[in-house]
């Protein structure tokens, strides 16, 4: 605020408006915000979300807080999660069932499908819950409603961090090489949070007006879990329905990762698949969230 | 001279009649296909909507506001208040009309809007803080301030849900009142805590006025409309009853 005539202010009262005060000269000559009834086309507002981009933090660092807020084992819960299942897989997958995991020891064939899982489907649970759960913020306060789910989906990739402490562990036990491979599993990382974010996205909207995925998703995500190699390898299954697999973009996401920690050949046209699948959803899942972001306040 | 606050006809429609309305709190997708299939034309035919479902919350107001000035919104219960300030503030969309802001606008329509229980008084600061618009450098620089007039000082690192009502909506209080847009909303939240308390919110909020900041605020209390605003804005049934100074309005709004 620029400074005003003291004596000015004092006579003009608490309302200035015939003192003319300097702040009235920084006036923008457009309008900071117009408001009316939007169009069809909804543009994305991808400045608008970069503005916000703090509250995206503080949104996930709550999530993350609130979460171990009262437990005695805190984030240990992270790894406890995964190591459990893990333990219990590979004694009934691996000791007794003997399914072939590729030459590569139970515990780190299971512990990494596992991770992965455990993000992928807390990060989906979590989103498609999260606008509804902050019915709160979203009938008070304005800011870009894609930061809700996109901040449950974030908080979930500090989980998957520490989770994976207890895979550098298990691989280097195991004396696995680092190798060069390691380089994409940076991208690999990208592309599942962006799978998780098209598929959270889409399904908190979702959620706003159909509460039936609360109760949906839980058994979905179960079966998923089933058609994703995630306790045995996709070679398992027989050539001829190999392609079936592969339609689920997940395959090629845990395979990839697979390839590149246990320097096996990499599958290019089933990772390259998922990438234009996880791309493709996540640009509808963002605009369909934008159309329907509109009557949230209204519908929630 | 030119307002900071141009609204042009704005209006909003909203559906009342759940049953018929084919999209409503909690609709399932069952209802939605069942809808479709019972009456595939209905969407077409109506354009989707029935016509004696909907109703107008606001129709067709019209008003400006200069930068600087404090405007007191009034009118009976349901007459579109909230509504009107829901829309100005970007959380509802209008079905007509324009409102044109020039200036970042905070919003304050509840006290503690993002508290979380399980989180302590500090960290509680700084999500409220970050959920009504501030930057984290602006609550560090604020924080202190922000304490010292909630008075809660010797429980910022206990968690809010152990406060007493009254610590909680003090505290929540400060965040709010330490904003610093130039376009601020208010919507009945003031004059929260005991007697000492609510001085202490009504010598911030005469601060704030004082500040050049321009104000817009829904109250029942008439008396503080003449005492806080220069104009007052009175809606009945979602329109503008009457505008002009606020003893005018309050005048004509008391004797209806």
């Amino acid at each position: 605020m620029t400074a005003t005539d003291p004596t000015e202010t004092e006579t003009s009262g608490s309302c200035n408006r015939d003192g003319a005060p300097a702040h009235t000269q920084e006036l923008p000559e457009n309008p900071v915000v117009v408001i009316e009834a939007s169009r069809r086309l909804i543009p994305l507002h991808l400045p608008d979300l970069w503005a916000y981009r703090e509250l995206l933090y503080f949104l996930m660092w709550r999530d993350i807080k609130v979460r171990y807020k009262q437990t005695v084992l805190g984030a240990l819960w992270a790894i406890l999660q995964p190591l459990v299942t893990m333990i219990i897989f590979a004694y009934f997958f691996g000791i007794l069932a003997k399914l072939p995991t590729e030459g590569i020891p139970y515990p780190v064939f299971f512990y990494t499908g596992l991770t992965l899982w455990t993000f992928f489907s807390n990060a989906v649970i979590s989103g498609a819950n999260s606008l509804v759960g902050n019915s709160n913020l979203i009938t008070k306060v304005y800011f870009p409603r894609l930061i809700i789910p996109s901040a449950a989906i974030g908080a979930g990739l500090v989980d998957f961090g520490i989770a994976s402490l207890l895979l550098v562990g298990l691989l280097a036990y195991y004396h696995f090489p680092v190798t060069w491979s390691y380089l994409l599993l940076a991208p690999l990382l990208v592309l599942t949070t962006m799978f998780s974010l098209g598929i959270g996205i889409w399904l908190s909207a979702l959620n706003v007006r159909y509460r039936d995925v609360r109760y949906a998703l839980p058994f979905l995500i179960q079966i998923w879990m089933f058609v994703s190699p995630i306790i045995y390898p996709s070679s398992l299954v027989p050539h001829e329905w190999r392609w079936m697999m592969i339609l689920n973009p997940l395959t090629g996401i845990i395979e990839g990762y697979r390839a590149c920690l246990f320097n096996h050949p990499l599958q290019w046209p089933a990772l390259g698949y998922s990438t234009a699948v996880t791309i493709l959803i996540f640009l509808f899942a963002c605009y369909w969230f934008r159309k329907m972001e509109r009557n949230f306040a209204e519908f929630i | 001279m030119k307002p900071i606050i141009k609204v042009e006809g704005l209006s909003k429609q909203f559906r009342i009649n759940p049953s018929e309305a084919p999209s409503v709190r909690y609709d399932t997708l069952r209802e939605s296909l069942v809808q479709a299939v019972r009456s595939p034309f209905k969407r077409f035919r109506q354009n989707g909507r029935t016509r004696d479902d909907m109703i107008w919350a606001i129709r067709d107001v019209s008003f400006e506001v200069m930068p600087g000035e404090v405007m007191g919104i009034i009118g009976p219960n349901g007459a579109g208040k909230s509504t009107l300030l829901k829309i100005l503030s970007r959380i509802i969309e209008p079905t007509n009309g324009r409102a044109e802001l020039y200036g970042r606008v905070a919003s304050l329509l509840e006290v503690g809007t993002g508290f979380h229980p399980d989180l302590t008084g500090r960290e509680n600061v700084f999500l409220n803080g970050a959920v009504l618009g501030m930057k984290r450098r602006e609550i560090e620089d604020k924080f202190d301030e922000i304490v010292a007039f909630a008075g809660v000082e010797k429980f910022l690192d206990t968690p809010v849900k152990h406060y007493s009502s009254g610590m909680y909506v003090r505290l929540a209080f400060a965040v709010g009142a330490h904003l610093n847009p130039e376009i601020l909303i208010v919507d009945e939240v003031l004059a929260v805590g005991d007697a000492a308390f609510q001085k202490k919110c009504l010598g911030k909020i005469d601060d704030v006025t004082r500040s050049g900041r321009t104000v817009l605020f829904v109250t029942h209390g008439l008396a503080m409309i003449t005492h806080l605003c220069e104009h007052a804005l009175l809606l009945i049934d979602g329109q503008v009853g009457k505008i002009g100074p606020a003893a005018e309005v309050v005048a004509y709004y008391n004797e209806m």
